[in-house]
């Protein structure tokens, strides 16, 4: 569509997250440039969904707060997807009651639903089971729904949360080729380091909530006290 | 014979009201997982309005749509003032909720009209037709019949064909994934508490020219009846609501012809008794297990 707004910038300023005692996030900021892939890693338990959460409107900030383009913004969830803001979920919650379809097809609006949510399928390989239920495909098969489920919005910032996860080597290769070819801004919370170290810009580095690290993937390969997060050798 | 076919037409026909109920109650579970006892409740007071309705103007129509608008606004008001407020973390908050809510519309009523009962006309004759000697059906029936078939094609048509009933259904499957996707749940759920009272009116203004007359309590016991539909359907399915409610419309048939009017409505609730120990998710549920 060439009616898109330009690509937003995304800015996340000194957020903490507390649940009771625990602190989930411990004052990170970020900036997400429009165009950019930035990764989000650290070990388990670092926060990086929790900051996706954040971003989604599901946990709002104990303090702390976002902007987008600059301007102070309070994220809803169900204005994620006007503003141009697509997540998708680690545990790949299709909707069982569906078909591939009809499930990529909630995520559109418009008279061309249809037509664009088979182009998403087709962009991610998975058009020929459009009409089966997500229930009943494999978990790869169920990624690349979810994939296509978020891109078929036209989003330009794509927040994919682990969308590695259970994948085998050819499937993140071309997952990884993807996410170099949207276009957009991506924002990537992910384990599988090869992945993460070839396709993002930048990597912000999560330890229990504190911001150790971030950098380009050069900078954070060599980065000491992100091998000592990894490793859980004392800083 | 004659009197089985006379017998299952009556009851294929009071089937359909007990099926557009029951329909109604499948909408509310389906959105929001509550079973909204104040279905019948709601149902009357659109009644009563369309009562006010045609006696000012003397037509049966104007009083017809003002008992499905009302419906609609009562389903927007219900689920926006009250049941948007209920603590959900145990099923049984909202059906106290709903059984408040009807002593609230009944007493309502009462004030307003008196517990007299009012008659309804309907709006065709309720004389049967012959066919080879055997009364069948009459034109109200076939206008039961158009109706709720209009209804079933309707809603099938919203939810399987149209953006905003694929909206719905996922709302209710996955709310966070949906809103994640734009949909704007709340608002969706609105929409399925104003369906349903529109369909549980249109119920209404069917049901009650075949009954003793309008009263605050009128749909009662249609209510268990078309509870006893949706629970033989399995809830969660409109297509075993229809279902459910022609057989709950035969059983009272044939129970009333074949063995004696007043043991009908105990047979309803035997049918409830065992479709809930036998098959608790109802006949067309793919859920092993009830919640609520």
């Amino acid at each position: 569509m060439s009616t898109d707004p330009p690509l937003k910038e995304l800015a996340l300023h000194n957020i903490t997250v507390r649940f009771g005692g625990l602190t989930a996030l411990d004052d990170v900021s970020l900036r997400v440039a429009p165009g950019r892939i930035v990764g989000v890693i650290g070990p388990n338990g670092a926060g990086k969904t929790t900051l996706f959460n954040v971003i989604c409107g599901f946990v709002p900030p104990t303090s702390g707060h976002l902007t987008l383009d600059g301007q102070p913004w309070r994220p809803r969830p169900h204005q994620l997807n006007g503003l141009g803001i697509a997540r998708t979920l680690q545990g790949v919650g299709q909707f069982g009651g569906m078909s591939v379809l009809e499930n990529v097809m909630v995520g559109t609006r418009g008279r061309r639903a249809e037509a664009e949510a088979m182009a998403a399928l087709t962009r991610c390989g998975v058009d020929r089971y459009a009409g089966a239920r997500p229930g009943a495909l494999p978990y790869a098969t169920r990624k690349r729904v979810e994939l296509a489920r978020a891109l078929v919005a036209k989003p330009r910032i794509l927040m994919l949360d682990e969308p590695a996860g259970g994948l085998d080597a050819d499937e993140i290769q071309w997952l990884a080729s993807l996410i170099k070819e949207t276009g957009t801004t991506v924002l990537l919370v992910e384990h599988h380091m090869d992945l993460v170290m070839s396709v993002c810009d930048e990597i912000l580095v999560l330890d229990f909530g504190k911001p150790i690290a971030l950098g380009t993937p050069e900078e954070i390969s060599k980065n000491p006290r992100v091998t000592d997060a990894y490793l859980g050798a004392a800083a | 014979m004659n009197e089985f076919i006379y017998l299952t037409f009556d009851g294929l026909s009071r089937g359909a009201v007990y099926a557009a109920f029951a329909l109604a109650l499948v909408l509310i579970w389906r959105a929001a997982r509550i079973v909204n006892f104040a279905q019948g409740a709601m149902a009357v007071a659109a009644v009563y309005v369309a009562y006010s309705v045609t006696n000012a103007t003397g037509s049966y129509w104007l009083g017809f749509v003002a008992a499905i608008v009302t419906g609609l606004v009562l389903g927007v008001t219900v689920e926006r003032v009250v049941m948007r407020f209920v603590d959900h973390s145990s099923p049984l908050n909202g059906v106290v909720v709903a059984l408040g809510l009807v002593l609230v519309i009944q007493g309502v009523l009462g004030i307003f009209y008196g517990n007299e009962f009012l008659p309804v006309a309907a709006p065709f004759s309720r004389d049967a037709f012959e066919l080879g000697g055997v009364a069948v059906l009459s034109r109200y029936d076939l206008f039961v019949f158009v109706a709720v078939g209009a209804v079933v094609a309707a809603l099938t048509l919203l939810f399987t064909r149209t953006p905003v009933g694929l909206r719905m259904r996922a709302a209710a499957f996955a709310p966070d994934v949906s809103r994640l996707l734009g949909v704007s749940v709340g608002g969706m759920l609105t929409l399925g508490w104003a369906l349903a009272a529109a369909v549980g009116s249109l119920a209404g203004m069917l049901v009650v020219p075949t009954e003793l007359g309008l009263h605050p309590t009128a749909m009662d016991v249609v209510f268990i009846s078309a509870f006893t539909a949706a629970v033989v359907g399995g809830l969660d399915s409109p297509i075993g609501a229809v279902v459910g409610g022609l057989i709950v419309g035969l059983l009272l048939s044939y129970v009333s012809g074949y063995v004696e009017p007043t043991v009908a409505p105990m047979a309803v609730l035997l049918l409830l008794v065992v479709v809930l120990l036998g098959k608790p998710g109802g006949l067309f549920s793919s859920s092993k297990a009830r919640v609520a």
